[in-house]
């Protein structure tokens, strides 16, 4: 009994030790594998490295060459080498874009989107891609979401400048002035001043219906080359837009002094808006001037007024059983029409409704007999109150 | 070592005893389990290396229709398969679900070295010269192969070693997927057959041993990558719907057409087949050549690329074709691969071919085509493999992204449905019978209704005795009895609530106080003539025995408790012991439902 007890012992411990030895040299085997497999993958990364970035390396080059359909073939190889590299998706994405695949871009991005939502690049190109859809408001919440996501490359402080601009000329496009005004304004105030940029902005308020800020930057653009017809020019319109004549006609004729012997069709453009600025000061009845020159000024103001009435009723443009015309004419035989200069002086309430007789009588001879050209026209100006900022979708 | 040797385990040999021998085995399962997994991930991915690496070598870096080498690579590939799996590796060919299911069932879990390393290098150079097949199936019969080799080293017992190699193929299927749910659900699914917690622990930690080597190359990030869904509308479910029929009808088409041309081929002479992989790969060439190189090889780049909308509806439904038709030449032709990729290849095209119409058509609806792709990949996996629950894991596993349930389950339940009522039999099973195997259906076993105790259940005949009351009562009751045809066997209720029952002879034997005589239920001309007897001496015998409980002669030993919901088979045992068995309720103890006998057992058997 004693010995069986004993073999029994015996055959248990060489089995252990068998099963220990086995276990060890699985053990070894598991360790060797591992490392071999180590080295082989390393080297086989490395390759798929090396393919990866020469696939896109000719995917960017053919990107910038505009040939997208290349690039993309180019870039989906890289991407099969390098999957999930994010700068390959995006050239992918934008590539597809290119190719006006929109749709496909389109949901490239929104995939890349899912992993990354706060990625500014991701946001800008859902953005644009939003944009030439037409979804508006999509393309303001993705340009929203690229202001203020992230941006690996690059001056962050920049980039959302950039973008916030890009998201203001939409707006433009989309005739909502008011809240491209709002991104100009805070993008116009985020970064240093420089000619360029001055300009551009300044183009940028002009075109959201917003002169007082673009004479602003304008005049910027003045400070950093006074001797700049481009931003004289713009100036000198912005400030005509805004029925400061004087100073219009001041930088308008400092560009065309400037320009010289140029003969452009802008100079000409500019030419004629000095003239009608120049024009303008000789007209305006501005309070400001001493009371007989003011009156001097009404009253010719007034015959050129009387002038257009004339020649419209003699071309039968005027119909004189119009009731706004037989008012029209009952108020050219009143008071205001025939006082003289000497009446006008005593009266001077009665300086404004012979002012206000002869705007009156244009804008109706407007309507009733076609354009006014010459100083008539520039009486219409006159007439109208100095542009503002305009409301609200203008 | 070869299978019969194997089968002679170590323990056996060496003279331990059985106890000590089943801990010993017991322990090593578990350990040699995350070898195993261990092992069979790092084959699984030098054999993704090796795919990939042939693949750049073969095809080039950017194949593109009109390259002449899409026709030659496959095909010169082709012929060096043919030859190899011909004088080489003939056990390579096939699929290596149903080889590890042979090993599982016919050859004690023995694959061999030769076949492992076959699959291994024959299906890489299959895939990577283009050939229309998928890495999952050859990674799957890797893990079982290694699960194999390690585990005869060891002397198991022969039911261990069966065990070890549906262990190696979920370990090998997970690596491969990098989705260990997944694997260990098709091998539970497919495999295996059956929930066994013996066997669960180590596929287990197979698994996820094989998941955590993958993941250290491989990185952890899912294999696709989609939006979150979110269904705004309910009525998208609708297309989901639709998506689930076009895979169902579509997984039909897949598997008439495997079944028609594979028997076709493998009828040929044996120096025909050579000419199989060639002439196969020269076709799977021709379609790249001609202008679809996307159906060559596994193909996940392209089902990557679908996600991503980067293909129109037409050019996804001519993938969705041409991959069923590449996938049947290479696969019919006996070159080694798996179908796991195609099959998620045609089902992504199809799903991005639904998501794409639904798009043009109800441009509201939120679905990403990358969502429908991806459903589309699990639909065919669930129709085509008929694995309906590994599918809706795979699904949530390769994307990361659970969002995507509802619609997954509702597709792949409809697809599931369809194919199993267009084909009633499923593809791996057509396949063992196209090899003149004939293994479990898996599915056929999950269908299986098995009988329980409520279906050969009786009411109760037989007599019921209180254990609880003297002799002279239990005598004076089991008077009443006599006559009675049902009183053979005898139910004595014990107050413990639990109950004996008693032969005719026992009861008596109790009854009339002597020992049970063999010869005396034979010997009684009618049951309880003699306890009548008895009952009219009783006034004569000692009080103290008149006084002894019923249940004290019968000792301590009980019928077993058995409910109605128990399998049928479960109540066979105790016949040796019983002669009726009491069926008693879940809720309250010990009240009767019925009773059943042998012959009751035999008799609803018989009914089947």
């Amino acid at each position: 009994m004693a010995l069986k007890i004993s073999d029994s012992a015996i055959d248990r411990r060489s089995l252990v030790i068998r099963d220990t030895i086995s276990l060890l040299a699985i053990l070894l085997i598991t360790s060797v594998l591992f490392v071999c497999t180590l080295f082989l993958f390393h080297s086989f990364s490395t390759h798929r490295a090396e393919l990866a970035e020469r696939w896109s390396d000719r995917g960017r080059r053919a990107l910038a060459a505009n040939k997208p359909q290349e690039a993309i073939s180019d870039l989906r190889t890289a991407l099969s080498y390098a999957p999930g590299t994010r700068s390959y998706e995006l050239l992918l994405a934008q590539a597809l874009g290119h190719a006006g695949r929109q749709d496909e871009s389109y949901n490239y991005f929104l995939g890349l989107h899912e992993t990354a939502p706060g990625d500014g690049d991701i946001n800008l190109a859902l953005a644009r891609l939003a944009a030439q859809k037409g979804n508006r408001d999509e393309a303001v919440q993705d340009y929203r979401a690229a202001i203020y996501g992230t941006w690996g490359r690059g001056n962050g402080v920049e980039r959302r400048a950039a973008v916030r601009t890009e998201l203001a000329r939409y707006l433009i496009e989309q005739q909502d002035f008011q809240n491209a005004r709002m991104e100009l304004l805070i993008a116009g105030g985020n970064g240093s001043d420089s000619y360029d940029r001055d300009m551009k902005f300044g183009h940028l308020f002009e075109a959201a219906k917003d002169p007082k800020n673009a004479a602003i930057y304008y005049q910027k653009a003045i400070a950093s080359r006074p001797g700049d017809a481009s931003a004289l020019e713009a100036a000198g319109r912005v400030a005509y837009s805004l029925a400061e004549y004087v100073t219009a006609h001041r930088l308008l004729d400092r560009a065309a002094d400037i320009r010289g012997q140029h003969h452009s069709t802008e100079a000409a453009t500019d030419a004629d808006l000095a003239h009608n600025a120049a024009r303008l000061v000789e007209l305006n009845p501005a309070p400001s001037l001493p009371p007989r020159q003011r009156i001097a000024r009404i009253i010719a103001i007034r015959s050129i007024a009387k002038k257009r009435l004339d020649a419209c009723e003699r071309n039968g443009g005027a119909q004189s059983s119009s009731p706004k015309l037989q008012s029209l004419n009952a108020r050219w035989a009143g008071p205001e029409a025939t006082s003289n200069s000497t009446t006008l002086l005593r009266d001077p309430a009665r300086q404004d409704e012979a002012l206000q007789l002869a705007f009156d009588t244009e804008r109706m001879m407007q309507s009733n007999c076609g354009a006014a050209t010459g100083d008539d026209a520039l009486l219409l100006r006159l007439a109208e109150p100095p542009k503002e900022t305009r409301s609200t979708n203008e | 070592m070869n299978s019969s040797q194997s089968s002679a385990s170590t323990s056996s040999v060496l003279s331990i005893d059985p106890r000590a021998a089943s801990i010993r085995e017991e322990r090593l399962l578990l350990l040699l389990s995350i070898f195993v997994g261990i092992i069979s991930g790092l084959l699984v991915v030098s054999f993704r290396m090796a795919i990939d690496w042939l693949t750049v070598l073969l095809q080039g870096s950017s194949p593109a229709p009109h390259q002449l080498r899409l026709l030659e690579v496959p095909t010169i590939a082709g012929l060096i398969i043919a030859l190899l799996v011909r004088f080489v590796f003939p056990a390579a060919r096939g699929s290596g679900v149903n080889q590890t299911k042979a090993a599982l069932y016919i050859s004690n879990g023995y694959i061999s070295t030769r076949t492992v390393l076959g699959k291994f290098l024959l299906s890489a150079l299959a895939i990577g010269s283009g050939h229309s097949l998928g890495p999952e199936d050859p990674s799957l019969q890797i893990g079982a192969g290694v699960a194999s080799l390690i585990s005869r080293r060891f002397g198991l017992s022969r039911a261990r070693l069966r065990l070890f190699a549906p262990i190696g193929a979920a370990a090998g299927l997970a690596a491969a997927f990098n989705a260990p749910i997944s694997a260990i659900l098709f091998v539970i699914e497919e495999v295996i057959g059956n929930w066994s917690a013996a066997v669960l622990g180590s596929v287990v930690l197979s698994a996820i041993s094989a998941v955590v080597v993958a993941r250290w190359f491989w990185g952890a990030e899912p294999m696709f990558r989609i939006p979150v869904v979110n269904l705004v509308d309910p009525r998208e479910l609708m297309a989901y719907a639709v998506l689930g029929v076009i895979g169902g009808v579509a997984s039909l088409g897949f598997t008439k057409a495997l079944g028609w041309l594979r028997p076709m081929l493998r009828r040929q002479p044996a120096n025909w087949q050579l000419i199989h992989p060639p002439a196969a790969g020269f076709l799977v060439g021709c379609i790249g050549y001609f202008g679809l190189p996307q159906i060559m090889g596994a193909g996940y780049e392209t089902i990557d690329q679908a996600m991503h909308g980067q293909f129109a509806l037409k050019l996804l439904l001519l993938l969705a074709l041409f991959k069923i038709i590449a996938t049947t030449l290479s696969f019919s032709s006996g070159t080694p691969g798996g179908m796991f990729a195609p099959t998620l290849f045609i089902g992504a095209m199809l799903g991005g071919a639904v998501g794409a119409f639904e798009h043009n058509l109800l441009p509201h609806l939120t679905g990403s085509i990358a969502s429908y792709a991806l459903v589309g990949m699990g639909v065919l996996f669930a129709a085509f493999l008929r694995a309906p629950l590994t599918s809706v894991f795979m699904v949530l596993e390769v994307s990361g992204n659970y969002s995507i349930i509802l619609p997954v389950i509702l597709s792949n339940t409809i697809a599931y449905l369809l194919s199993r009522a267009l084909q009633p039999v499923p593809i791996f099973e057509i396949f063992t019978h196209q090899d003149g195997l004939y293994l479990p259906s898996m599915e056929e076993q999950r269908e299986e209704s098995n009988l329980h105790l409520e279906d050969a259940l009786h009411g109760v005949t037989a007599p019921v005795l209180q254990g609880s009351e003297s002799l002279a009562s239990s005598a004076s009751a089991y008077a009443q009895y006599a006559g009675s045809p049902d009183s053979t066997a005898i139910l004595v209720q014990c107050s413990d609530g639990l109950w004996y029952a008693a032969t005719r002879a026992e009861v008596e034997s109790i009854l009339i106080g002597s020992a049970p005589d063999p010869a005396a239920p034979a010997a009684a001309s009618q049951p309880g003539e003699d306890i009548k007897a008895m009952a009219g001496d009783s006034a004569a015998s000692p009080e103290s025995d008149a006084n002894t409980k019923l249940e004290q002669r019968l000792g301590s030993e009980r019928t077993p408790v058995l409910f109605p919901d128990l399998p049928l088979a479960s109540a066979l045992p105790h016949f040796r012991r019983w002669p009726l068995l009491p069926v008693t309720n879940r809720a309250v103890r010990g009240a009767l439902e019925g009773t059943i006998s042998l012959e009751d057992v035999l008799k609803r058997y018989q009914q089947r």
